[in-house]
């Protein structure tokens, strides 16, 4: 049996341009290769703009986590400037973040992701049918509802910032805005509507109190079997079709997983400091070894970057990401041998490469590590435990299993305001350096910024996808798609279904891959990246 | 049955985010009744890998009717005018919108990227990026200046950062309802009815605007953001505050100032230091003015608006 390679141009539906190699023997990936394909060159960009010209410029990296990349380009400026950030404007920057993840779920699960439960692979599943029915794109009845119905929360985003995507309301010292009654009550109204008419109806099948009962695997499956709403609603229909087409039993990836934590606690991160935010976040962060079975927290500092196959002449060493010179090489032909992506390896300094995004945090979220008030959650660490390890299943049960729980953090934040009270207190612009960290809904969000004579000297993301989509390391080893896309079954391959599955698990988003390159003289910019 | 090819370049998919949030007509709504068929999407595409390449090349061969071409984020020609560091579908973006727009009936640049070549095409501009016809204000861009699409229309622009997902969507509606005819378009191939009013017009702040009562700092309620926080509402051409954004608000009625997107200048002053969210001023008098007003007749104007404000227009208007 020969090895046969497949070159998968675009992959689509993933945000961006990702492409694909995958070598195929007896059927399934026995190796694989993702390669980001676009450049924009922010990091030129932003070198020697004003302080705050990330505020506008980095949620345009990319429009799916714009509230996400304003939240960290706005915690990092606060941290440079030392400010301090009045309580109301952390509920506020917070529920921005809650809802555009909100929106992100339904809009991600039947958009990009579940209408490929109606490709043609299927129709011997007994499931067929039904998914038609429901996940067909433009016409299926779920996928209907669940686009349109998308667009709801991230009104709440707009009473708070004008519109969405692409305010830029957060600013260092707290936000622009001032909510009056009329926007608390529209937005408790508008996420009472989300809830009477998806996720508990069409979603869950059941309340929302019924739901977060469920704290293992066996709940779960007792939830299933419970009520005929639970297993005919788009979640139990779903998880019973998963299993029926087999999508428990590949994509796995490389069993380590990072969150940096999100949602700074309203009392606790007022005068926010790069050391302090560990132990300031309602979420917590977290690294989980699954092979150890350990949880320790994250810090910017373990993060490492490497370019061995990436398009940098930068060496091969790993270095902290505010430690690199980025050299790109001007010409980006693909050699698999070599560099093959505008993405640069990331890894933690003492655990290697580590998957991000909801999975993560929820595996992180099981673990006992951390402040004794911080969200804990041990569901999907134990259906991950009791199902060996990861899957696509259980990547998507992460994925839309956190809408509850930040359902319950808008909740809070709106009970929270205190309208009389100050939204923004004007800081002393100043140089220094500032760090700033989110979780958008695909994953880890981070900015280095560096602020020297009054303007930008250096500024550094890494996205999600940074973590993700990456290339081969120093030392060879794959990233995490490329990690996860190994024993993918190929059932047909003029239409490789199951590596957009595999790719589109993660919900990756591609449009973040910049680099600095001045193709006039080669000679290194700015600093600034992101993938 | 109207055939809608959408595509990417230097794009971060916020026009499409925005699309989605369409309502009257819902995304859905436009293909259920109005006869809009999305041939592809990035984000929504249903093919991978060689079935979209095959379905592109049938679209060059006019093997399938391609109506409107959407083009969305900048044509990016880096490095030296190959285009390779946005490859897509085992080419250069560029080749494939070079060979689609030679038989497309209409091309719709959607947000700044596509219609001035928007943030991406910022100093230095590292990509190369430009707009389909446009680079900033200066005509030409990557399709030429010349340009007309089968139809005889230059691209239609529709800026913004984003575009608002009305302003996508009738404009869709009115090509497939044969309606585009009847539309105007100003020097910058904007649909007037868009575009020719001001995004001051029906801002919540016009009265404090017009007693010249400022907001001094952010997370206010009251004031004008014109004179202090940069706002560029006045000299903004767009319907922000008329349509509101997500059915609810607008950067302004929430206390943030217009950054100018629907404008081909956007971001403005490069975002030099000390240009953002703080008004350009010489001698505390805003260097830039309303169009149409003239520095003599403002500085006269603001004198006497100051004299005759009501105490109440300095206190907390939006109150609680």
């Amino acid at each position: 049996m020969t090895i046969q390679s497949l070159d998968i141009s675009p992959v689509g539906r993933v945000e961006g341009d990702l492409d694909v190699r995958v070598d195929i023997e007896h059927g399934r990936v026995v190796n694989a290769w993702t390669h980001a394909e676009l450049f924009r060159g922010f990091e030129v960009i932003l070198r020697g703009k004003d302080p705050q010209a990330g505020l506008i410029v980095t949620p345009r990296i990319c429009g799916i986590c714009g509230g996400s990349h304003l939240t960290s380009a706005s915690w990092a400026l606060d941290t440079a400037w030392e400010t301090e950030v009045p309580r109301n404007a952390i509920l506020a920057r917070n529920l921005g973040q809650i809802v555009e993840t909100i929106q992100s779920i339904p809009r991600y699960f039947y958009g990009l992701f579940a209408i490929d439960l109606t490709n043609k692979k299927y129709r011997h599943s007994r499931y067929y049918d039904e998914a038609v029915k429901r996940f067909a794109a433009f016409t299926g009845k779920s996928y209907e509802l669940g686009i349109t119905i998308s667009a709801k929360p991230v009104e709440i985003y707009a009473l708070l910032g004008g519109q969405w995507p692409h305010s830029s309301y957060m600013v260092p010292g707290g936000v622009m805005c001032a909510p009056t009654l009329t926007d608390i009550t529209r937005a408790w109204a508008l996420l009472e509507y989300f809830r009477t008419n998806w996720l508990e109806p069409v979603w869950l099948g059941c309340s929302l109190e019924r739901y977060e009962q469920i704290q293992t695997y066996d709940d779960f499956r007792e939830w299933l079997d419970e009520d005929r709403n639970h297993r005919d609603s788009d979640l139990g229909f779903y998880w019973r079709m998963g299993l029926d087409i087999g999508l428990d039993r590949y994509g796995a990836g490389v069993g380590k997983y990072v969150t940096w934590g999100y949602l700074a606690h309203e009392d606790k991160y007022q005068k926010p400091t790069i050391e302090g935010r560990n132990a300031a976040m309602i979420m917590k962060s977290g690294v989980y070894d699954s092979f150890a079975d350990t949880h320790v927290l994250m810090d910017q500092s373990f993060t490492r970057e490497n370019t061995t196959h990436s398009w940098y002449d930068e060496g091969t060493e790993d270095i902290h990401p505010s430690d690199r010179t980025t050299k790109p090489t001007a010409n980006n032909t693909k050699d698999f041998d070599n560099a093959y992506s505008w993405a640069s390896a990331v890894l933690h300094k003492d655990f290697g490469r580590l998957e991000t995004g909801p999975l993560a945090r929820q595996l992180v979220a099981g673990g006992q590590h951390g402040e004794s008030w911080q969200h804990y959650d041990p569901f999907i660490l134990d259906v991950f435990k009791r199902m060996g390890g990861a899957s696509i299943h259980v990547r998507q049960l992460a994925r839309v299993h956190e809408i509850v729980k930040l359902y319950r953090q808008a909740e809070h934040c709106l009970r929270e305001f205190k309208l009389n009270d100050p939204w923004y207190i004007k800081p002393t612009e100043k140089d220094g350096k500032g760090w700033g960290a989110t979780e958008a809904a695909r994953g880890s969000l981070s900015h280095w910024v560096e602020i020297e004579g009054g303007k930008i000297k250096n500024y550094q993301v890494i996205a999600p996808g940074t973590w993700n989509i990456g290339p081969r390391d120093g030392e060879g080893i794959r990233g995490p798609i490329e990690e996860a896309l190994i024993g993918t079954p190929i059932y047909d391959s003029s239409d490789p279904v199951e590596v957009g599955h595999v790719a589109r698990s993660f919900d990756s988003c591609l449009v973040c891959t910049v680099h600095a390159h001045d193709a006039k003289t080669g000679e290194e910019l700015a600093r600034f990246r992101t993938v | 049955m109207t055939n809608v090819l959408w595509l990417q370049g230097g794009a971060c998919s916020g026009n499409t985010m925005s699309f989605l949030n369409a309502e009257e007509p819902t995304v859905c709504d436009l293909i259920a009744d109005f006869g809009i068929k999305v041939l592809w999407h990035p984000s929504l595409g249903l093919e991978l890998g060689k079935d979209l390449q095959t379905l592109l090349w049938d679209c060059i061969s006019g093997k399938i009717p391609l109506d409107i071409l959407v083009f969305e984020g900048s044509v990016v020609n880096a490095p030296n005018g190959t285009g390779e560091w946005n490859r897509f579908a085992d080419r250069a973006m560029k080749d494939w919108l070079l060979d689609l727009a030679k038989v497309a009936q209409f091309i719709v640049a959607v947000g700044d990227c596509a219609t001035w070549g928007g943030i991406p095409a910022m100093s230095p501009n590292p990509s190369e990026s430009e707009g389909l016809q446009f680079l900033k204000r200066q005509e030409g861009g990557f399709l030429g200046k010349d340009f007309v699409s089968q139809a005889g229309l230059p691209v239609i622009n529709i800026p913004g950062c984003p575009a608002h997902p009305d302003w996508i969507t009738q404009i869709l509606v009115a090509i497939a309802t044969g309606r585009i005819a009847d539309i105007a378009f100003d020097e910058l191939n904007r649909p007037q009815t868009f575009f020719n009013t001001y995004t001051q017009t029906g801002c919540t702040r016009n009265v404090h605007f017009a007693y010249k009562a400022s907001t001094a700092e952010f997370g206010q309620r009251k004031g004008c953001l014109f004179y202090d926080l940069g706002c560029r509402g006045p000299m903004t051409h767009s319907s922000c505050n008329r349509i509101l954004w997500n059915r609810v608000s607008s950067k302004t009625r929430a206390g943030m100032p217009c950054l100018g997107c629907t404008e081909p200048e956007f971001p403005f002053f490069d975002l030099k230091p000390g240009t953002v969210f703080k008004t350009q001023t010489v001698m505390g008098v805003p260097k830039e003015l309303p169009p149409g007003v003239n520095k003599k007749d403002y500085a006269l104007l603001t004198m006497v608006a100051k004299d005759a404000a009501p105490p109440w227009a300095e206190e907390d208007f939006f109150t609680v």
